[in-house]
């Protein structure tokens, strides 16, 4: 493509976006005219969901939610990590302000950074990153280097990598306490698969989780 | 708790749907994308439950990669959406990147005030809250609070993408193939996008100037 003709591409692919906009809160509004009058008067979303950056995991349309339902934070390879402030004020303020009822980790087979981690190279800025995930294989190293089919062990690393977060989640003051005095959040762990477009539940045990976590880390008092 | 497990078996149920109708409409569609990604966005939005990208722009899967924090903030010490860019811009590399702000945004909003919000918000919000600082005597000037939230939510935008034009990964893809930045803001009472006019780095490659 020739300078102008990306320009012109740019253009429109970025016009497109304003117009499919349009198009939609069109048709939202005739199905219901005061649909965007209810949102304006602010969110009570029952889930919070901590998921992957990548393009192809559109949370609230693979579950088929509207806007309003769920609170949404995403990032590489769907990370909680303990120092860091950005998804930490998320799971605060989800958990004190919005008192969500389910918080679900949902990271996907075949995920990128999951993958990065996984390789021997220097990736600059993204190593402090990732290195958290290489953490995770080193906590599950024997169960990995067991497995021998490349795809399989990398498979098994995502869903680890899940659960995972899944007790850096727990391990948080907010959802301790929280839970301590309402019964909830419940922390789920989950995995989206391309294969067939279907969520995969880990199962989690949410009360043993939190029972073990708070032998070390117990913020609940 | 039978409550409980109902909210989550709706969303079990919604996905079984999106499974089925995506799988009908192209037999095809999840073999595709198990390919992998080449999106052409980085979108940068806010938490907020009422904002879903993906939706409120009638993308596809595919289409959008994205980060979501509180108040769409991009804090130049930040190292989640700092990898999120790196990853974005140097390895995906998508084409643009959009910072969306929106109405009735609750960190805007909050960063008018000084209400104690815990440490870990307070600490979060701190670079929102000096733009109050930064523009008192234009903020003084508006009619009520919601204009003032509004305007600071644009402020924010703005300095999200100020914060990105000193990312390294972007400075070399804007100067390497004219990756561009926008703002927008989005209006929850409308369901509208609109697009800041004075935020991005657009003119430096001629993206958005004025209809010819």
């Amino acid at each position: 493509m020739s300078d102008k003709e990306t320009k012109k591409y740019l253009q429109q692919s970025h016009d497109k976006i304003f117009e499919s906009n349009k198009k939609w809160a069109e048709e939202m509004k005739t199905k219901n005219p005061e649909f965007f009058d209810k949102l304006s008067e602010g969110q009570a979303p029952d889930y919070l969901w901590i998921g992957c950056s990548d393009s192809r995991i559109p949370a609230e349309a693979i579950t088929g939610l509207g806007p309003g339902e769920m609170f949404i934070h995403r990032n590489i390879a769907n990370l909680v990590c303990n120092t860091d402030l950005n998804v930490m004020s998320v799971v605060n303020y989800a958990v004190r302000h919005l008192k969500v009822k389910h918080i679900i980790v949902c990271g996907h087979y075949g995920c990128g950074g999951v993958k990065a981690a996984m390789t021997p190279q220097d990736l600059g800025l993204l190593n402090p990153w990732l290195r958290n995930i290489r953490d995770v294989y080193r906590l599950h190293e024997q169960e990995l280097d067991g497995i021998t089919d490349e795809a399989e062990r990398y498979d098994r690393l995502v869903e680890l990598n899940v659960v995972e977060q899944c007790r850096n989640v727990i391990k948080t003051a907010a959802i301790q306490q929280a839970y301590k005095r309402d019964g909830f959040p419940i922390v789920h762990g989950w995995v989206f698969g391309f294969r067939d477009g279907l969520l995969k539940d880990l199962k989690i045990d949410f009360e043993k989780m939190l029972g073990e976590i708070q032998k070390i880390y117990n913020l609940a008092d | 708790m039978a409550s409980y497990q109902d909210a989550i078996d709706r969303l079990v149920a919604g996905n079984r749907v999106y499974a089925q109708r995506t799988a009908e409409r192209d037999p095809n569609a999840f073999s595709e994308l198990s390919k992998g990604q080449a999106p052409e966005v980085l979108w940068i939005g806010c938490a907020d439950s009422r904002v879903p990208e993906t939706t409120i722009c009638g993308c596809r899967p595919g289409d959008l990669f994205v980060h979501r924090n509180i108040a769409n903030s991009v804090q130049g010490d930040d190292i989640n959406a700092a990898s999120v860019v790196e990853y974005a811009v140097t390895h995906l590399k998508v084409k643009k990147v959009v910072v969306c702000g929106h109405t009735k945004c609750g960190g805007a909003a909050a960063s008018l005030g000084d209400a104690d919000l815990g440490v870990m918000l307070n600490t979060w919000l701190h670079p929102i809250r000096e733009l109050r600082r930064t523009h008192k005597s234009e903020l003084d000037r508006l009619p009520d609070d919601d204009a003032r939230a509004l305007r600071v939510a644009e402020l924010n935008v703005q300095q999200s993408l100020d914060v990105l034009k000193q990312h390294p990964a972007i400075k070399k893809a804007v100067n390497d193939r004219g990756l561009s930045l926008h703002g927008v803001i989005y209006d929850i009472g409308h369901g509208q996008l609109r697009l800041l006019d004075d935020a991005g780095v657009k003119k430096a490659n001629g993206l958005w100037a004025a209809p010819n």
